[in-house]
């Protein structure tokens, strides 16, 4: 069995199974996150195999190469499934050590990880859909799984706006399809640079349009706040460090690597579009005193920068665009993990995100806010420079602000004050300074993922 | 038939979107199920040939149907399905939850709810419920 197929294989029984388990059971948890563990050794030793030997491919079910669906990782796809799974492993083990799981729980996440994995390794337009749309289904479940009808209310907003922009995807996929002939991805990109502009660009603003409404980009974000702020801290979480990976991810890999002529087009308006989220979520956020919803701005704010990193286009700022993702989701991950919890173990945690997301060497965020500087300066655009220095003062200010309200007062109430929740949150905290001591993998396979892109049009 | 079947989907996603719109939580499912349609029909009109049926054996020499869009809307619209019934499903929690169904009613005891929770009166009853959520997971067998 290849390396590539073996995560799905994995995943994919185990959850159809933990459907029929009661997940409130600690054993059924723990059994979902040992699978999740085995997936994220799976999908390491994919992205070494990836970043030695270069992209992976495979055609399911033993098909010709024509006919059957294509499986392929390169170092964007398997860079990016590593990090969202290991980012749904710590959010899962927090539910389940914080005694947060419901029945459906670890069913539920084990599928939103065969979505997210497979969506990131697939070579094909058709099961990309496929599989973001059996991860977002498991998240609308996930987010509507809280006992408060408030929660059902903002899960509800959140899964129309969002189908909304997935059938927008499925509309711009049948245009590409009837334009090229083909779904799957490397021929669509050679045979997008001969169908007709207006076509081309039809299909390039609904595309980004389904992956801007992913993302929360700034005048798409309206269902953000509510969702992330309502729905439990694991599962905002996932929300912010795993799925939005898939707009990101989308965005890189339709506009840069399938239609580049035509992101080349609009770069003006993608930069313009990724500075106004920036200054908007960075000022929406000073002005809340929740820290949920501070963070949930934050996180529309931070997805300018992918935007701005993409309309710098180019090698460095691709790769640029793929490391801040990186980084981003873990950060978020350990922020949205960490906000409900107290304690001194916890406050520093949150300190080592909050200086991460901010970009303070030696944390991991230092390398992503670093590559995005380096892109900055090598397209020479003085504005951008400028922007990422503005941006990180704010992010200081709105994320110290939330330090100072939470954890320098002594604590009033002990929010499920599990010893257990504090230690994934540790752990979280530990890998981001970990990776910002040692970045030369995380570098490496960006810097490929850059390339990768660029290279899917020959 | 192309145009037809164009204006039938516009037809469709025009009259989705304007359900979108309405303050009612079922209308804006009902909407949302005729958006999934629409894109449906766009996906198999993507293939649109004559042809035979693309069904082993074929006749040699004769044109084909496009066979990959039909399997794709086939997988849309089990997606349609899937999501529609999972939208109901929130939609009548909440109805059940509020008595209601009308967004601007849920919006305004939302903002009491809140208003309530700020000023502290419903903190006794959120405890409450905290000690109930804790006593149902000490219930559950290990």
């Amino acid at each position: 069995m290849s390396l590539l197929v073996a995560p799905l294989m994995v995943l994919w029984p185990a959850a159809a199974l933990a459907v029929l388990a009661d997940g409130r059971r600690r054993p059924v948890g723990w059994a979902a996150a040992g699978v999740l563990a085995a997936a994220v050794a799976l999908l390491a030793a994919l992205a070494v195999r990836v970043a030695t030997g270069g992209p992976v491919e495979v055609v399911a079910g033993g098909w010709p190469a024509d006919v059957g669906i294509r499986l392929r990782a390169d170092a964007l796809g398997a860079l990016l499934a590593l990090v969202s799974v290991a980012v749904v492993l710590a959010a899962l083990v927090h539910g389940v050590v914080s005694r947060r799981s419901t029945r459906l729980f670890p069913a539920l996440m084990l599928f939103l990880t065969v979505g997210l994995t497979g969506l990131f390794l697939t070579g094909d337009v058709f099961s990309f859909y496929v599989f973001f749309e059996l991860a977002m289904i498991a998240a609308y479940a996930l987010a509507a799984s809280g006992r408060e009808g408030r929660m059902v209310g903002s899960a509800l907003i959140f899964a129309v706006v969002n189908l909304l922009g997935s059938f927008l995807f499925l509309i711009a996929t049948a245009t590409l399809y009837r334009a090229t002939g083909t779904l799957e991805m490397l021929a669509v990109a050679e045979q997008a640079r001969d169908i007709d502009p207006n076509t081309a660009a039809v299909i390039s603003v609904l595309y980004f349009v389904a992956f801007g409404v992913k993302l929360g980009l700034f005048p798409f974000h309206f269902w953000l706040p509510s969702v992330y702020g309502s729905a439990p801290p694991a599962v905002a979480a996932v929300l912010a460090g795993a799925l939005a990976n898939i707009g990101a991810y989308g965005l890189l890999r339709f506009q840069a690597g399938l239609l580049p002529r035509e992101l080349a087009l609009a770069a003006g308006i993608l930069v313009g579009i990724g500075t106004v989220t920036i200054i908007y979520g960075a000022v929406q956020a000073i002005g809340r005193r929740d820290a949920r919803e501070v963070l949930a701005y934050s996180a529309i704010g931070h997805a300018g920068y992918v935007l701005v990193a993409l309309g710098l286009g180019g090698r460095v700022a691709l790769a640029a665009a793929a490391l801040f993702t990186v980084t981003n989701a873990l950060n978020k991950a350990l922020l949205f993990l960490a906000v409900d919890l107290r304690g001194p173990l916890v406050g520093a945690a949150f300190a080592v995100g909050a200086f991460s997301v901010a970009g303070v060497p030696p944390s991991a965020g230092f390398f992503g806010k670093a590559s995005l500087f380096d892109a900055g300066v090598q397209a020479s655009s003085a504005p951008t420079v400028l922007l990422l220095f503005v941006g990180g003062a704010l992010t200081f200010v709105y994320l110290f602000q939330i330090y100072q309200h939470t954890y320098w007062r002594p604590p009033q109430d002990h929010h499920h004050a599990s010893r257990g929740a504090r230690m994934v949150v540790a752990a979280l905290a530990v890998l981001v300074l970990a990776v910002g001591l040692w970045p030369e993998p995380l570098l490496a396979l960006s810097d490929q993922a850059g390339d990768a892109l660029l290279r899917m049009v020959p | 038939m192309n145009l037809f079947l164009a204006l039938v989907v516009a037809v469709l996603f025009g009259t989705g979107a304007s359900l979108l719109l309405k303050p009612d939580l079922f209308r804006v499912v009902a909407g949302l199920m005729l958006i999934s349609n629409a894109a449906s029909l766009t996906v198999i009109t993507s293939g649109l040939r004559r042809g035979q049926a693309p069904i082993h054996p074929l006749v040699p020499g004769e044109p084909v149907a496009d066979p990959l869009t039909q399997a794709m809307t086939l997988t849309a619209l089990i997606i349609g399905f899937a999501t529609t019934a999972l939208l109901l499903a929130m939609a009548y929690r909440i109805y059940t939850t509020h008595r209601s169904v009308d967004l601007d009613d849920l919006s305004r005891s939302e903002r009491t709810a809140e208003e309530e929770l700020e000023r502290g009166t419903a903190v006794e009853q959120v405890e409450t419920e905290d000690a109930e959520a804790e006593q149902e997971a000490a219930g559950t067998p290990r």
